[in-house]
């Protein structure tokens, strides 16, 4: 098939084979990055701003190399959405990027839509690296990656995302992905983190018991646990939080031998992960991230191909 | 079947391999040592593995193969209509200093070339770099020329010369539309 | 000009008359149509001539922020959608919680204002729900109510006294219901659509909390408190059945809570953001219902400017609160009359009688010797709403394209023609 778009914004928006495109293009370019040589000059004469109103490493660094592999200009941008506010409007702010002959904006932003409501003014293109608690679809198509790669494919797994669902857009974008490719998607975590409202969309299963959430599952995904969340009253502390949902080589033992333990990172060990199980035969947390950069070379490919000069 | 015009059979194919692997084994006088075929993708991968098979057959040796996938490396890939297929690139020597053979099936407009000559100066500086084309259409639209030729023709502009070996079936050399050419 | 508005279907609900005929306007007041001379003559068939309707909810933005509206613009949208009454919301900047606001107020109304603008002051000082306010003095300085809208005093106590103290002034009470703890940091109904945004969700619980508090002061103190904006099933529940109880509690719907759902905001559209936020549809069809029953008395249309650069921005970051006044006729009619919900009569009534009884607002009809403050429109118009021609001077709202039935075409305020479709 031919991609067509000029932004990634979010995987509900997509249909499946355009997310298969994105996988099989990712598939390539991760040959490109067993290579000697791992640059290609695919973007040359590009220029990438990677923009973040929201603090990350990971994933800026994800995209900055991923942007560095594939030749293009790279400029690093980061801002507070505080002070955007009180100054420029966040419109303003990416109209003077744009002026500035940029091809493409990789962005992160602390509200859900921001991205979108910028894609829709800017003629250049736009990537989502994460919008609030609403969607992060290169994350999610990495996890995606991973699994399909591990488990040969996607179509009628049991997938259990197991965390924080309410202030995940990792649970988000993986749950649409997810489903579909035609996996079966179980949330799961202490109630007051996993609204039952997500059982209206047809697929997904919502769980608040660990040995029910993870029994019959091929993957198991785990979300890192905030702080914030805890002081913020929806759940009693780190401790409790590990007794009851975190996964530690007891837990490893209701499930199927082969699960896969998945987790975005960075994690907490010994909260929603057991130090033990994150260096165990059954996690692929490190190829998630060699996986990322693939993931990011073949979005950055594909979208700046439709970007009209 | 193949949608176009052929123009030299599966045995002219063989003849013309067979005239390649001679020169090139005059030219290192039947010693590699130092020297490898590196095909470039697509049709260029299996041309480098027959030729190396002649210069076995001839000589008891032959030089390593490599194989290097150019796509990332057109001159087109900014206004490309689809995406190009990326293919493994395997250089299993060092570049430093080789005397490196890119072997390719056509020889057309040249920038295919230019472009693998661009993927393999990333891998390192070669001692020297030749080019081997089973067929020389003779309308370079850039200043490159082959060094080992087997077969030579012209087509018109409106005609991609596609090669096909006995694995893809109906071998031989086809002059086919653009706009039909799937291979 | 003295005026004969000759066969219209008037529809005055105070006096319970619903028939073709003629009003006659003369030196401001309504007059008998056979005596008044030098009259201009209007032939009104096919148009529905009603009581002046009134909108309990308006933000004029004067002062404070006058590039999104003034008391000129505000009023002269209000004109244009059919109200001859506006109760001006008092968190202007500075709030309206002295007698000398009010006197700003007034004065600059009477120096620019195109329709009535009735004073409302803050119940508590700069409306922080810390302090009362003077409510005698505004009371005094000539205010029709106390509302501390936009916020809600969380302090129960003190709204206690505020009530107890409001009823010695016979000021009617209106209020912004909502629990700061369960709205906190929320840009729109918490629900399905939330979970799925990724949103922070505002809880409807948020809103009957508070309303159901208001309904135990009102009984308490047998005083009425008008709750603004209701928007959930459960507020709409809980004030049907205080009503029937003979508990002084009233509601008002503004249109979008009855035309719109919270799905609207998968777009990003900051338009759609306005607190409280729009509902689910199980909501907005009890809002319906309500109205239609007359468990909520008034539409309202909590109209809220904003500028074309205050909403460009980032959906949480946008402010709520949408223009309403221009929009309200069209898309409440088509929702409860062309809809066949409730009857034309009826629906009268939320725009005229309904608000003035909230505002204890006595004879409001169109006996004889009234001031002359008369709506006229027209109930089969089907066109579709364009906010370039808009009288505000903000263009904030989800309305724009939208294909609607009911125009007003004649707005008169004290005998004079303040507002004329196509003039």
């Amino acid at each position: 098939m031919e991609w067509t778009r000029k932004d990634l914004l979010s995987l509900y928006d997509l249909e499946a084979e355009e997310i298969e495109c994105i996988l099989d293009t990712a598939a390539e370019f991760k040959k490109v990055s067993e290579r000697q040589v791992k640059k290609v000059p695919a973007l040359r004469g590009k220029t990438v701003v990677n923009f973040f109103v929201e603090p990350s490493t990971r994933t800026r660094v994800s995209f900055e190399l991923a942007e560095q592999r594939l030749s293009a200009d790279v400029v690093n941008m980061q801002a507070q959405a505080s002070s955007l506010l009180k100054g420029e409007t966040l419109l303003d702010t990416v109209k003077n990027i744009e002026a500035l002959q940029v091809d493409l904006v990789v962005m992160r932003h602390s509200a859900t839509g921001a991205q979108a409501f910028i894609a829709s003014k800017l003629k250049c293109g736009v990537i989502n690296a994460g919008d609030g608690a609403h969607s992060h679809p290169t994350q999610a198509l990495l996890d995606i990656f991973t699994i399909r790669e591990k488990k040969g494919g996607v179509k009628g797994l049991n997938v259990t995302i197991l965390g924080d669902i309410l202030h995940s857009r990792v649970a988000r974008s993986n749950m649409w992905g997810l489903l579909k490719l035609g996996a079966n998607v179980t949330l799961a975590g202490p109630s007051t983190l996993v609204p039952r409202e997500f059982e209206s969309i047809p697929g997904v299963r919502v769980c608040h018991n660990l040995k029910d959430a993870v029994a019959n599952a091929d993957v198991v995904n785990l979300l890192r646990i905030q702080h914030e969340r805890q002081t913020a009253g929806f759940f009693p502390g780190t401790g409790e939080y590990a007794r009851f949902f975190g996964i530690n080589s007891d837990s490893l033992k209701m499930m199927k031998p082969d699960v896969m333990i998945m987790h975005p990172g960075p994690i907490n060990r010994d909260v929603e992960l057991a130090g033990e199980v994150a260096d165990g035969s059954n996690s692929v947390i490190l190829e998630q991230v060699t996986n990322g950069l693939a993931v990011r070379m073949a979005v950055l490919f594909l979208v700046a191909g439709c970007v009209k000069k | 079947m193949i949608n176009g015009t052929k123009l030299f059979s599966a045995e002219e194919i063989s003849t013309a391999v067979a005239k390649i692997a001679d020169a090139i084994g005059a030219d290192f006088t039947g010693s590699f040592d130092d020297c490898a075929l590196v095909g470039i993708h697509q049709q260029g991968v299996p041309l480098a593995e027959m030729i190396c098979e002649e210069l076995k057959k001839k000589y008891g040796s032959a030089p390593l193969v490599g194989k290097l996938d150019i796509s990332m490396y057109r001159d087109d890939i900014g206004n490309r209509k689809r995406l190009p297929a990326i293919r493994e690139t395997d250089i299993p020597f060092d570049v430093n200093g080789s005397s490196i053979i890119l072997v390719d099936d056509v020889l057309s407009t040249g920038r295919t070339i230019r472009a693998a000559l661009d993927a393999l100066t990333d891998y390192g500086r070669a001692g020297l770099i030749r080019l081997a084309v089973l067929v020389d259409r003779g309308e370079p639209e850039f200043p490159i020329r082959a060094d080992y030729v087997g077969l030579c023709t012209t087509a018109p502009a409106d005609r991609k010369i596609v090669v096909r070996f006995e694995e893809d079936g109906d071998p031989g050399i086809y002059a086919v539309n653009w706009e039909n050419h799937n291979l | 000009m003295n005026l004969i508005l000759k066969n219209a279907r008037i529809i005055d609900p105070d006096r319970n008359i619903d028939t073709i005929g003629d009003i006659g306007v003369e030196n401001a007041v309504i007059a008998d149509p056979g005596k008044v001379s030098n009259a201009k003559v209007i032939d009104l068939s096919g148009k529905v001539l009603t009581p002046g309707f009134i909108d309990v909810h308006v933000h004029l933005r004067q002062p404070g922020n006058t590039t999104a509206e003034t008391i000129a613009s505000g009023t002269a949208a209000a004109a244009a959608g059919g109200f001859t009454s506006v109760v001006a919301m008092p968190n202007t900047s500075p709030a309206a919680d002295t007698a000398g606001a009010i006197e700003f107020l007034r004065q600059t109304a009477a120096r620019t204002g195109v329709v009535r603008v009735l004073p409302c002051g803050c119940m508590t000082k700069n409306y922080a729900g810390q302090e009362m306010a003077g409510i005698g003095s505004l009371k005094s300085a000539g205010v029709v109510a106390l509302s501390d809208d936009g916020k809600c005093i969380q302090d129960h106590a003190l709204m206690r006294h505020v009530v107890e103290y409001a009823k010695s002034f016979e000021l009617p009470i209106l209020d912004h219901c909502e629990d700061n703890f369960l709205a906190a940091g929320g840009v729109m109904n918490e629900g399905k659509w939330s979970v799925l945004l990724g949103m922070n969700g505002m809880t409807g619980a948020a809103e009957e909390l508070m309303i159901a508090r208001n309904i135990i002061l009102a009984r308490q103190f047998q005083w009425p408190i008008h709750m603004q904006h209701v928007s959930v099933k459960e507020s709409v529940e809980l004030i049907r059945k205080a009503r029937a109880e003979g508990i002084m509690v009233t509601g008002e719907a503004t249109p979008h809570h009855l035309s719109l759902t919270d799905d609207c905001i998968k777009t990003y559209d900051t338009n759609y953001k306005m607190n409280p936020p729009l509902r689910s549809e199980e909501d907005r069809q009890a809002l319906l219902q309500a109205v239609a029953d007359g468990t909520i008395t008034a539409i309202a249309t909590d109209h809220a400017p904003h500028t074309v650069t205050a909403k460009l921005v980032e959906f949480d970051h946008a402010p709520f609160g949408i223009i309403g006044l221009e929009t309200a006729l069209g898309v409440t009619f088509t929702e409860l009359v062309a809809s066949g919900m409730m009857k034309l009569s009826e629906y009268v009534k939320r725009l005229t009688t309904g608000p003035a009884d909230i505002l204890r607002m006595k004879n409001y009809n169109l006996a004889e010797g009234n001031a002359a403050d008369i709506t006229i429109f027209d109930p089969e118009a089907e066109y579709v709403i364009d906010p370039a021609t808009f009288k505000s001077k903000s263009r904030n709202t989800p309305f724009g394209g939208k294909k609607v039935r009911g125009r007003n075409v004649m707005t008169i305020v004290g005998g004079n023609v303040v507002y004329e479709y196509g003039k």
